[in-house]
């Protein structure tokens, strides 16, 4: 279980995850889809406890990472390929996560096994790897630990076709076998066939958070509700997830609701005495605003401030 | 806590044992020593048999010939401790080092750990080596009394530790291995020399209290201007220092 509450990054001028509310649940594949430049590392730089948020929490079964005594036994994440010693052996890289947190020198076997690297490439010097083989020892250390949470950042980048499908059946063993997974992604394609939930954010802000079922069909109507009261918002969103709707805070004055109509939010808000700034449904599936905050991003890459992504 | 610092160090020596360039350090190191302590012991006798008698030194033990070796010796040792620490900001690993490890005063301890035990060890090594090599090349010139040199040699080994620890503090807390080796020949170095360049009291009062100067003082035994212990401490002082410092910036900065 992953819960992240208002988490914020900021990079200078940068808001690189802006108050991020996301639980990822167990026993699923969540995919957190984004374009690049959308803060899907740097929120996984947070859940591991690497970059300190700017506001708001990041915990991994309730806890912060930095609390935690044995990480690798709760958390597995594969975040940088090629961070790797240029002349350090991929076992050797491995043997050093194990013994850091107490893991039997045997459990490196078992992983290089699993990823599918042989004791040759294993004891090949991390310069060598290719990407490809960089993500396999990536995986293979995010496996160590046979912890319940993993999280992988853009893990099919570099793989050929059959390194993608390894990845797609890897990510659906372990969901299956009642872990949290949370695998990221620019490519909405690949997420439809790896992800049973779906987490998106563009410029850091949540845009979705719904079965992909749900956002394939198009049929989550959003309904945006902007109100000067937050109190009275709070209110209203209460109501609503009553009623069944789901309701996502999307900024200090605005709720996202989906699951019901713009019809029955004006309704309810009267009943209740809520006053309301905006009210509107918006019906463009998820695939076409997810074109169109990609599309704003590689406008934001051309542009003067268009700096490296890590 | 004490069982995760185990961790922690086994994984440390583990990566820095994987690599061969810390090997390629080791026998650059050697390979330093046994030059310097024989060209140094060349000209002690020298300085003794030519026309000059200003630079007599008479007999010289072979540890005080080793003990100057080491100041040049220093830096093959100093780049093992920078290395493990500045490789990890350079290649990336340091997420992983994190991601394992997450309390960042334990990663530095245990980078400390490890990089002043293998450098204590080297230090031993360094110091037999200079001081075989040293004692037939001074011949009539020389002694090695056994005790002496053997306190040598532990002297040495301990200060190329400190001083291998101070290197692992300012590359967590410059990141950069050449800012660190910048840092590192400067308080090393060259400002405690300008500072007793001008031969002022004062300056050289100041120029004491730096880390290579502490370090000789306690390696040369001197008394004044403080005695060799406290030399020691002071050396000893600086390398916390910068391990608090290098703490604060893990802490602080994103990784
Ligand atoms: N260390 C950093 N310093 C400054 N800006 C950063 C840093 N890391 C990320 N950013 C910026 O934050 C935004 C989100 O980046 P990132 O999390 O890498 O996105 P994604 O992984 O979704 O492609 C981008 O605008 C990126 O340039
Ligand atoms: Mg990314």
């Amino acid at each position: 279980m992953i819960t992240l509450r208002g988490l914020t990054k900021r990079f200078g001028a940068t808001v690189a995850v802006d108050v991020l509310t996301v639980d990822v649940a167990p026993g699923r594949v969540t995919g957190f889809l984004g374009p690049n430049g959308a803060g899907k590392s740097t929120t996984m730089r947070m859940i591991l406890g690497l970059d300190r948020p700017t506001a708001g929490q990041a915990l991994v079964g309730g806890r912060a990472y930095r609390e935690l005594r044995r990480p690798l036994r709760e958390v597995g994440a594969l975040l940088d390929a090629r961070a790797i010693h240029p002349a350090r052996s991929g076992r050797a890289h491995l043997r050093a996560m194990a013994r850091s947190n107490g893991i039997p020198a045997g459990r490196v076997d078992e992983v290089l096994d699993i990823v599918g690297l042989d004791a040759r490439a294993a004891a090949k010097p991390g310069r060598t790897l290719s990407l490809g083989m960089g993500q396999r020892l990536g995986i293979a250390g995010a496996l160590l630990g046979d912890p319940p949470v993993l999280m992988f950042d853009e893990p099919v980048n570099g793989l050929d076709p059959d390194g993608v499908r390894w990845v797609r059946q890897l990510t659906r063993t372990l969901a299956d076998e009642g872990r949290t997974v949370f695998v990221s992604s620019h490519l909405m394609s690949e997420m439809q066939l790896t992800a049973d939930q779906l987490v998106v954010i563009g410029r850091g802000r949540l845009l979705a958070d719904a079965p992909v079922a749900e956002v394939i069909a198009g049929s989550g109507v959003a309904v945006r509700v902007r109100g000067p009261h937050p109190d009275g918002l709070a209110t209203l969103a209460a109501h609503l997830t009553a009623a069944g709707a789901t309701v996502e805070p999307a900024g200090p004055d605005e709720l996202t609701v989906t699951g019901t109509t713009a019809d029955r939010v004006g309704d309810l808000a009267h009943e209740l005495g809520v006053r309301l700034h905006e009210l509107s449904a918006h019906s463009a599936s998820l695939e076409q605003a997810f074109m169109e905050l990609t599309a704003d991003s590689v406008e934001y890459a051309g542009g003067p401030t268009g700096g490296g992504t890590r | 806590m004490i069982d995760s610092l185990r961790g922690a160090v086994a994984a440390e020596w583990t990566k820095l044992s994987s690599v061969r360039s810390t090997w390629w350090t080791v026998l650059a190191g050697l390979l330093v020593m046994a030059a310097g302590a024989g060209q140094l012991a060349i000209y002690v006798a020298n300085g003794n048999t030519n026309d000059d008698p200003t630079d007599n030194a008479g007999v010289v033990t072979a540890g005080r010939v080793m003990i100057d070796a080491v100041e040049l010796t220093q830096y093959a040792v100093l780049a093992l401790g920078l290395l493990a620490v500045t490789a990890e900001f350079t290649s990336g690993t340091i997420r992983t080092t994190l991601q394992c490890t997450p309390s960042r005063g334990r990663v530095l301890l245990a980078k400390a750990v490890v990089a002043g035990a293998v450098t204590f060890v080297l230090g031993l090594l360094l110091g037999g080596v200079g001081a075989l090599v040293a004692r037939p090349v001074l011949g009539e010139w020389g002694s090695a009394p056994a005790a002496g040199t053997i306190g040598d040699i532990v002297a040495v080994a301990t200060y190329l530790a400190l001083v291998g620890v101070l290197a692992v503090g300012l590359g967590a807390a410059l990141r950069s291995a050449v800012l660190t080796i910048i840092v590192l020949l400067a308080t090393l170095m060259i400002v405690p020399l300008s500072l007793q360049e001008p031969d002022i009291a004062v300056l050289n009062r100041i120029a004491d209290v730096f880390p290579g100067v502490a370090g000789g003082h306690f390696l040369a035994g001197d008394t004044d201007p403080y005695p060799g212990a406290v030399g020691l401490l002071l050396l000893a002082g600086w390398a916390a220092a910068a391990l608090l410092l290098g703490r604060a910036a893990l802490r602080r900065r994103d990784a």
